[in-house]
């Protein structure tokens, strides 16, 4: 009974499906979190026909073959990178991207890494960091004298000294874009790292023709659209429902043949 | 005296394969570009020997599991927001290059690979119109895809994706990884193959057609069953009443 076993993979891509979907709705509040989705291909299959075998000695040809495919398999759990919430914190380092881009960070580990999530802070000396206190990179210093600082659009972080009317401009925080941004690599802590796949980070300030703009006081909340995530989940379990109903029948079909006197 | 038998054994025989297809149906209901597949039955005659009456007295039919027939309806098309998604509205396929030749796939699942080369999701390299592979340059950050399969980015055009027919797309081999070998059948290129970027394909799997055919086939096999037990019941019988006679 190869059905037994071809429904059996239909289980366990489904049972991937549900961990991929519930993985998205643990991190619904996640910022920066892009969800994920798993995406299947079909196993091999065996030929019972062949297409194009002669059928007769008059040389006629089978217009189709006789296949059984073998099952299903997971083949890639892909992101979806689509623009999340936009959620005021009135915490003057955070940022959000509008559009395409990733803030830059260096890891401890000396690797450039990219995030879209900007709760940013300040450390001891005054760099600017991610909550895990690595340095967002170009590496921006605010004096402890700042009174005011203000990030316009295209990410130039201005400070208000005491005893000057002008602002001064500490640095421009940058962005990168990436030609296939399916490629990045997850690493956790809303953290990726580029790969072949990616293609190269292309870097630009904020606000160039295909980087987003930042916007101060705001973060970027997790895409996750729990109404699809539900669908999906619902989706999902009926579809391994339906594989156990094979399962099921093609059980049913082996009893009735043992019961056969 | 014994062929109503073998006759219903073939019946089980095919039985058997036809619901291995639907299985395969079912597990692939999630699967981008897959295809439906039927089991076709065909009855294999047997020319009996010379009796008298009607000539269909004269045949015995056994059944046969002639071909698997594809469904060739579009599946649903589904938005993914991918740049490198494609979709195709119409009839066609993508052309991949794998180690094994050129195939052909519906599932437009591509991404940039080894030296920016526009790849599947097994890394096969996907094909322009003359055959040649498509590269993006590193510089290139926002693709675009064109209906007609056109593609370019800020920095001008990348080239076009070869998008093809078959006169008879019954013949061509699935082959696993959504791909289909050509075998004999010879690609027809497509003008206008109407892509939508962005989005993919899904399976054309419909699951109430299969929950219903699943149940229909298993009652089926299990009535082709209770034939074979009567029948084993009607040759006891005659057995029985022939020793009878004897003694």
């Amino acid at each position: 009974m190869r059905s037994l076993s071809i429904a059996a993979t239909g289980m366990m891509a489904q049972q991937t499906n549900v961990e991929v979907i519930s993985n998205n709705i643990a991190n619904l509040s996640t910022t920066g979190f892009k969800r994920r989705r798993a995406e299947f291909q079909d196993l091999i299959y065996q030929n019972i026909r062949r297409a194009g075998a002669q059928s007769s000695e008059a040389g006629t040809v089978l217009p189709s073959g006789a296949q059984v495919g073998l099952g299903v398999r997971t083949s890639a759990i892909y992101r979806i990178s689509e623009q999340g919430n936009l959620q005021q914190t009135e915490n003057r380092f955070d940022m959000a991207i509008r559009g395409n881009g990733y803030f830059q960070v260096t890891l401890p580990s000396g690797e450039t890494g990219f995030t879209r999530d900007g709760t940013f802070g300040l450390s001891a000396e005054g760099q600017m960091v991610t909550a895990e206190g690595y340095t967002v990179l170009p590496g921006i210093t605010i004096p402890a004298t700042a009174r005011d600082v203000t990030i316009n659009a295209s990410g130039e972080v201005l400070i208000k000294l005491d005893g000057q009317t002008a602002l001064s401009n500490v640095g421009q925080v940058q962005l990168a874009i990436f030609a296939n941004e399916g490629g990045l690599d997850a690493v956790g802590g809303n953290m990726f790292l580029a790969t072949p796949s990616s293609g190269a980070a292309q870097q630009a300030a904020p606000g160039q023709a295909g980087y987003g703009q930042v916007m101060q006081g705001f973060i970027e909340t997790s895409n996750v659209n729990v109404v699809q995530e539900i669908t999906s989940l619902i989706t999902a379990q009926r579809a391994y429902e339906m594989n156990s109903k094979v399962i099921t029948a093609s059980d049913e079909m082996l009893s009735t043949l043992t019961r056969l006197r | 005296m014994d062929t109503p038998g073998y006759v219903i054994l073939s019946r089980l025989t095919v039985q058997n394969r036809a619901t291995a297809v639907l299985a395969n149906n079912v597990a692939n209901a999630d699967t981008p570009g897959f295809r439906a597949q039927r089991m076709v039955f065909a009855e294999m005659v047997e020319r009996g020997r010379d009796v008298a009456g009607p000539p269909s007295l004269r045949r015995t039919a056994y059944v046969q599991d002639r071909a698997t027939w594809r469904e060739m309806e579009s599946g649903s098309i589904a938005q993914t927001g991918n740049p490198l998604d494609v979709a195709i509205s119409g009839e066609g396929f993508f052309a991949v290059e794998t180690p094994r030749g050129e195939r052909f796939t519906r599932a437009g699942r591509f991404s940039i690979g080894a030296e920016g080369r526009i790849v599947d999701i097994e890394g096969n390299t996907v094909l322009g119109t003359s055959g040649q592979p498509l590269a993006v340059a590193p510089g290139d950050a926002r693709i675009e895809i064109l209906g007609d399969g056109t593609i370019r980015s800020e920095n001008g055009p990348i080239g076009r994706l070869r998008v093809v027919r078959f006169e008879n797309p019954q013949a061509l081999l699935a082959e696993g990884d959504r791909n289909f070998d050509p075998s004999a059948e010879r690609p027809i290129p497509v003008e206008q193959p109407g892509l939508v970027q962005g989005a993919v394909e899904g399976s054309n799997v419909r699951p109430i057609m299969e929950m219903t055919r699943l149940t229909a086939e298993l009652r089926e096999f299990q009535f082709a069953t209770q034939f074979a037990e009567r029948e084993n019941d009607r040759l006891q019988s005659v057995i029985d009443r022939v020793l009878r006679r004897r003694s």
